[in-house]
């Protein structure tokens, strides 16, 4: 039998990542060609889309062309950081490598 | 296949060596200086200012400068002691990013007619933020890269990013314009610091007791300099920006409790 918690928490793995089209939204600190993967932060009322992340360390946002996931890692050219995806309390949150 | 334009499917040592180049460094700032002499488009139009919020600007303003020439005379100084040569390169666009603040914020004062800037920065600049520099000029000296790059790529620069931002979101057009360019360049140096310091902490656990006593050294200074440039910028206490949080959570990253 199957145990539904179980299922749930096992749920988001097995669904397959959506994928999204990117395009400019005018953040231009980085070259053109990255250009469409970061855009400005809004502030704390800034709702993050699937494949948008947070850089803790200069608060720009990293968008992905797929959903992003506990465990994924992303870069921060804007100021050059390497992130990891996790989990806290159900929501994601980028941290820094070092 | 990977993407070359993915900056997420790079290596590491990929990106590393993308981000720390001129080539990068070329390419980021076209990007927002192009077609803005001194840091401002031509279409940006002056306000007119009161004469005492001209010269609460003016005072500003010489504190930056203290705090610019600061990371010019440091980041200069420290390109003959970085550890390698992407660390040299990187800090050779600081020093060009460093003198181009410099520059346009003295102009910046010209235009707000001070004809003698360096008197006026003598004469205003925040006693706190001035000892800041002989102290990080002295690790530079000592060609302590550590605590230069501490001094510094993290705490300088973390305080420069904060009240800047907060500055540029308040402050009149043109100001406001030079300002998010300079910015957009802080990014670079703030993340450049903690990142070098954090593989270096990693590597070299027993550095992280002498940086956390620089740092106590150091904390009252950077918090004063923070607190008397919003009060002469006017910002109430209750609408002060979150240094503490900027700062303190840089430097919780790199595992200094406060």
């Amino acid at each position: 039998m199957n145990d539904p918690l179980e299922t749930a928490r096992r749920a988001p793995e097995r669904r397959p990542r959506q994928s999204f089209e990117l395009e400019e939204t005018g953040f231009n600190e980085v070259p053109k060609r990255f250009r469409k993967f970061y855009r400005r932060w809004r502030g704390p009322k800034d709702k993050l889309a699937p494949n948008e992340a947070l850089c803790p360390v200069c608060k720009v946002v990293i968008r992905s062309t797929k959903e992003l996931r506990a465990g994924d890692r992303v870069y921060c050219m804007p100021c050059m950081s390497r992130l990891e995806l996790v989990e806290e309390n159900g929501v994601l949150l980028a941290k820094v490598i070092y | 296949m990977s993407d070359e334009s993915n900056p997420h499917e790079f290596g590491e040592a990929d990106f590393r060596s993308t981000v720390h180049s001129f080539e990068f460094w070329f390419e980021a700032v076209e990007g927002y200086l192009h077609g803005r002499p001194y840091g401002v488009s031509a279409a940006t139009k002056e306000a007119e200012l009161t004469e005492r919020q001209r010269q609460a600007l003016i005072t500003t303003l010489c504190n930056y400068c203290v705090g610019e020439t600061a990371a010019l005379d440091a980041s200069s100084g420290m390109i003959g002691f970085a550890p390698d040569r992407h660390a040299k390169i990187f800090l050779a666009t600081q020093v060009v990013d460093e003198g181009r603040h410099l520059e346009v914020l003295l102009h910046r004062m010209a235009q707000l007619g001070v004809a003698a800037p360096e008197a006026e920065i003598e004469k205003r600049a925040n006693r706190s933020l001035l000892k800041f520099k002989d102290r990080l000029l002295e690790f530079v000296d000592a060609r302590d890269w550590e605590a230069s790059i501490f001094a510094q790529n993290v705490i300088l620069e973390c305080l420069e990013f904060t009240v800047f931002r907060h500055h540029a979101g308040t402050a009149d057009p043109v100001t406001a314009e030079m300002l998010r360019g300079i910015v957009s360049d802080e990014r670079r140096h703030m993340g450049f610091g903690e990142n070098d310091l954090g593989r270096r902490l990693i590597a070299a656990p027993h550095t992280h007791d002498r940086l956390y006593k620089i740092k106590r050294e150091l904390d009252t200074l950077v918090l004063d300099t923070f607190s008397e440039a919003l009060g002469e910028l006017g910002v109430p206490h209750a609408e002060r920006p979150d240094l503490e949080g900027d700062y303190l959570a840089a430097v919780a990253r790199l595992g200094f409790r406060s």
